[in-house]
């Protein structure tokens, strides 16, 4: 696995040093690596899904999946381990990370291929984009830091230390802040993006990895793995946690709906889609099967919603409303995780 | 440079903290094998969360709590160490075991993390039994040393998988 033939990197961009003062835009809603994909403008219930971008793992692969035919669109060779992925909001690129490489790869949707690559800390993971497309976020696994990178060079723009072994990230653009899951820390990192400090810290329950804010930004959703139960957190000036149920085995994956009603989770031991209600916060008894590993999941459209199946190397289509499983799409080996493409059909 | 060169440092110094850490890419290991016996006859024995010692040819010794419910552990050990391992759901329907590691062991194992499960499904008259494995190599930097890397993990699960498999075979069959 470690042995990466190097003509398969694109040239790698030279990492600059932070230009001082740089002020930051307004970053996007989150596109992160591990969260859901919280639109913006979310399309009307009748406009179709938008195409879905999944890295699988193995495979080394974007494949752009149209969930609705269930069908892949284009297929685009990437470097080894690709393993997080974040969109630009105008749907022109997508960015993905490599931990094994150190590595990002930056994907023109147009053109489908890889435009870009820049060497990112020690084992980059979780990635965000901000909304418009100047600046990457992405969480470094083995450095124990939030980095902020231009998106145009790759060069490190900000940095700033957090908890153990950070996995998945969310943005909230109207806060201005970044929600970093700090697995082998056992919390919720805080962090202000304007300084590139961090504010809080959010004690959670073991090992969270994905998480999911509400379309507000008033509720933040944690998956902690190994203690298999989902932190409802309040964010806001002093964010702390409200509630922590239940969930099932293993849940790697949280997705919002665009309405905030319900709170999808993949659970990847047992191979099930949990479904709670963010009222009430209960867990319906019915879980449909995703499959063997499911890890991603995330929403769509407001009718849909997408998982993977890194076991069975399927996307996952799932119908919110009727809670059934409308579908599979094969894809390449080991599928870890997907986006929505806003606005690309 | 001497950034990278800090970081490291500050990860050395930490390590002994980091219970049970593991790296950002996961493996796996998959292997079936049809039995010729019922689902039923397959599932009386590997239900036994403390019973894999009597039928599994790597695993030297057994240490059980908890019965084989979940919830219930176990320590293994093996030739060269000992793992500790807990049952996550044992689902007597659906004829599936799933369980963790909880303390790992490189030497025992060369990997930092797993769960495994197991599934028994009738296949004609006997069984087909699915042995799944997900997991971490034991080295989760980037330069992992050749005993624990990504390759050295696949194989050393893929034989303990193919091991325990035969054995189980071996015992329920066994007349």
């Amino acid at each position: 696995m470690s042995a990466l033939p190097r003509l398969a990197l694109p040239r790698v961009a030279r990492v600059r040093k932070a230009k001082a003062g740089l002020a930051l835009a307004r970053l996007a809603f989150a596109l992160l690596a591990l969260g859901p994909l919280a639109a913006s403008k979310p399309a009307r219930a009748d406009t179709p899904a938008p195409l879905v971008a999944v890295v699988s793992q193995k495979a080394a692969q974007l494949s752009l999946v149209d969930i609705e035919a269930r069908e892949v669109r284009a297929v685009i060779g990437l470097a080894a381990v690709p393993a997080g992925l974040a969109a630009s909001a105008d749907g022109a690129s997508v960015y993905v990370t490599h931990p094994d490489l150190s590595l990002v790869s930056r994907v023109d949707l147009a053109s489908r291929t890889v435009s870009a690559t820049f060497k990112v800390g020690l084992e980059p993971f979780g990635i965000a984009v901000s909304a418009d497309g100047r600046h990457l976020l992405v969480s470094d696994w083995s450095a124990d830091a939030l980095i902020r990178l231009d998106a145009s060079t790759g060069a490190e723009t900000g940095r700033v230390a957090i908890g153990h072994a950070p996995a998945g990230l969310v943005v909230d653009e109207k806060a201005g802040l970044a929600y970093v899951a700090d697995r082998e820390s056992n919390q919720v990192s805080v962090v202000r993006l304007a300084d590139m400090v961090r504010i809080a810290t959010v004690p959670t329950g073991r090992a969270p990895f994905a998480l999911a804010l509400s379309p507000g930004g008033e509720r933040l959703y944690v998956a902690n793995v190994q203690s298999g139960d989902l932190s409802v957190i309040e964010t806001g000036t002093t964010p702390r946690e409200i509630a922590r149920l239940k969930i099932g085995l293993m849940p790697y994956g949280v997705a919002v709906t665009p309405d905030g009603r319900t709170v999808l989770v993949s659970n990847q031991q047992s191979g099930k889609l949990a479904i709670v209600d963010a009222q009430t916060l209960t867990l319906a008894p019915a879980q449909p099967r995703l499959g063997t590993f499911p890890e991603g999941i995330t929403v769509v459209s407001p009718t849909r919603a997408a998982a993977v199946d890194w076991a069975d190397d399927e996307v996952v289509v799932i119908d919110i409303e009727a809670r059934t499983i409308l579908g599979r799409v094969k894809v390449g080996t080991s599928p870890r995780n997907l986006v929505a493409l806003p606005g690309v059909r | 440079m001497l950034q990278r060169l800090a970081l490291a440092l500050g990860l050395l110094l930490l390590g002994p903290a980091l219970a049970l850490a593991h790296g950002p890419t996961p493996q796996r290991a998959d292997e079936t094998l049809v039995i010729a016996a019922p689902p039923e006859a397959v599932w009386a024995v590997l239900s036994r969360f403390g019973g894999i010692g009597e039928w599994h040819p790597l695993v030297k010794k057994v240490e059980a709590t908890g019965g084989d419910a979940a919830g219930a552990e176990r320590v293994l050990t093996l030739e060269k160490g000992e793992v500790k391992e807990g049952l996550d759901e044992a689902d007597p329907a659906a004829h599936r075991l799933s369980y963790r590691l909880l303390t790992e062991n490189a030497e025992a194992i060369p990997v930092s993390f797993y769960t495994q499960t197991i599934e028994v499904k009738p296949d004609g008259a006997g069984s087909e039994v699915s042995w799944g494995a997900r997991f971490y190599r034991a080295d989760t930097t980037n330069e992992p040393p050749e005993d624990r890397n990504d390759a050295a993990a696949i194989a050393a699960m893929t034989d303990f998988i193919q091991q325990g498999l035969k054995g189980l075979q071996a015992k329920v069959t066994a007349k």
